[in-house]
Parts: C-alpha cells; structure tokens; sequence
C-alpha cells in the first residue's frame, strides 16, 4: 500500500535523521577532546608534563581516529558531517592528578553518550557494532585513567 | 578596579550561571536532577564541556552529582539561582514594560545585564519599580 509505505518512509528517514544528529554529536565530542588534550599537554609543566606527554599524545591520536569514523559512518549514512563546537578551553596550569580528573569526567560522558546511542542502534549491524566497539574502547580508557589515579 | 575589568570580576561566570538555569529548569520535572546530556542540549554545548564545568561548580559548593552521573543544585546553587532569577525578573520588566522593548529583546538584554549590573543598582531598580507600577494602577483608573 502506498499509504503505509510513505508512513513507513517517514518514519525510516526521521529515525536516520535522528542517528545522524546523534552521531554529529559524538563527532562534536571526540574532536572537542582532541582540542583539549592537545591544549592539555601544555597546561602540564615539568616532570607532569614528562610523565604525561605519552599518554595525552596517544589520547589525541585516538580521539582523531574515533571523530574520523564517526565522519565515515555519517557519510555512510548519506550524509556530511556537521560540526558543531562551542569550545573556550581557558583552563591555566595544573597538574597531573587535576588534568587525569579532569579527562575522566569527559571519557566518562563519551562513554555515557555511546551508551545511550546503542539502544537507538540496535539492529544496524554496522553502527551497532562500531558503538559496541566505542563502548568498549572508552571503558578501557576509563579504567586506565582510574588506574593511573589509584 | 577599573570598569572593564569587573566584567571578569563577578562570583560566577556567565557561562557557570547558565549552567545552574539549566539545572534548575531540567531538574524540575525529576526531583531537581538533570542529566549531563540534556544540559548540553539545551546550552548548545557537547557534554563533555559540561562535565569540565560542572566540576568547578561542585568545588564551589553549587551543585551535588550522584553515581549516575545525575546533577542537582545544592542549596547554594539554588540560592544563587533564585536570586539570579529575581534581577533578571526585574531588568525584563523594566526593559519592557517600561522602556517598551520587545519581549524578545528585553529577555536577551536582561540576561546580559542581570550579570554585570551591581546589587545597588538592583535595589534602585526595584525601588523604581515598585513605585512605576503603583502608577501605572492609579492611572488605569482613571
């Protein structure tokens, strides 16, 4: 029925329209991370600095990767990745037990926003798999910041 | 202090402010809590901006999170809300009621002022008001 197929049509594209938003955002994340970590490595000084130039270096890298596939799975899904940042990182000097805090209340709301995508996922093999993998990703990180923390 | 310099100097900044309005508004239809991402969406910022700034805000007593990462105001917080509030109240009124702005304008200009404007001047606004609309009362009967 033409009827039904139109409904379901609608309903398919704002369901999509909704996922591509969402994964907007979580693009707006990812690269509002790779800002603050490159901005980070500088507010650290010293012996912090040392200790933590390897581990914020390879947190840019990784934050880059993830908005990269983010983009990717936008442009899957037929459409261009907006960006949308509203960033002012006007943090001063610190030190590295304030700079880890500081990364784990944001990895722990990139985990929180890719846990809450899933549910929205569920059934797309393919973006359900990459949030899956972003789950566990941002979980592992989690525990490394808590561990360096202990 | 020289003037342009008090634009930095206030107790919370205007982004910290609008983060407590947030909370407040979200927080009413759940005991007062507010999730971390629909404060986001509603400041047009990504959470994990909010998140960064939430953190200040709870070092300086104004709001409480829980294990799920849930936000309220604390008794400071909504303190500092209702009296944020009340000088916004005022400016709009005065913007639009008496200066005849629009209400669009009048709500964007009160938000601006409300955190540059002193608690004196506030308090001549006020005093202002109150006999603006006693006015205003005696000449609607006539």
């Amino acid at each position: 029925m033409a009827g039904t197929g139109t409904g379901g049509d609608y309903t398919m594209n704002s369901k999509r329209k909704e996922i591509v938003e969402e994964l907007n955002r979580l693009m707006a994340e990812e690269l509002e991370g790779f800002l603050r970590y490159f901005q980070m490595r500088y507010r650290l000084k010293g012996i912090d600095r040392l200790a933590a130039d390897k581990f914020f270096s390879h947190a840019l890298e990784e934050t880059l990767e993830h908005a990269e596939e983010i983009a990717k799975q936008i442009r899957s899904l037929g459409e261009t990745p907006r960006l949308n940042i509203n960033l002012s990182a006007a943090g001063g000097p610190t030190n590295l037990t304030e700079a880890l805090q500081e990364t784990l209340a944001v990895e722990q709301q990139a985990l929180d926003a890719y846990k809450e995508m899933l549910p929205r996922v569920t059934g797309d093999p393919v973006l359900e798999d990459f949030i899956r993998k972003q789950i566990a990703t941002e979980t592992e990180h989690i525990q490394e910041i808590k561990t360096l923390l202990e | 202090m020289e003037t342009w310099k008090e634009f930095d100097a206030n107790e919370l900044t205007h982004s910290a402010a609008h983060h407590l309005l947030a909370i407040h508004e979200l927080g009413g239809q759940y005991g007062g809590w507010a999730r971390v991402s629909d404060i986001a969406r509603e400041l047009g910022i990504t959470r994990g901006s909010v998140s960064i700034n939430l953190r200040g805000l709870k070092k300086r007593g104004l709001v409480d999170t829980d294990e799920h990462h849930m936000v309220k105001l604390s008794v400071e917080g909504e303190k500092f809300v209702a009296g944020l509030t009340a000088k916004k109240m005022a400016l709009r009124e005065f913007l639009q009621e008496v200066l005849g702005v629009t209400e669009a304008q009048a709500e964007i200009d009160s938000c601006k002022i409300e955190h540059l404007v002193s608690e004196e001047a506030l308090a001549k606004l006020n005093e202002f008001l109150v006999k603006w609309r006693a006015q205003e009362r005696v000449a609607i009967t006539r």
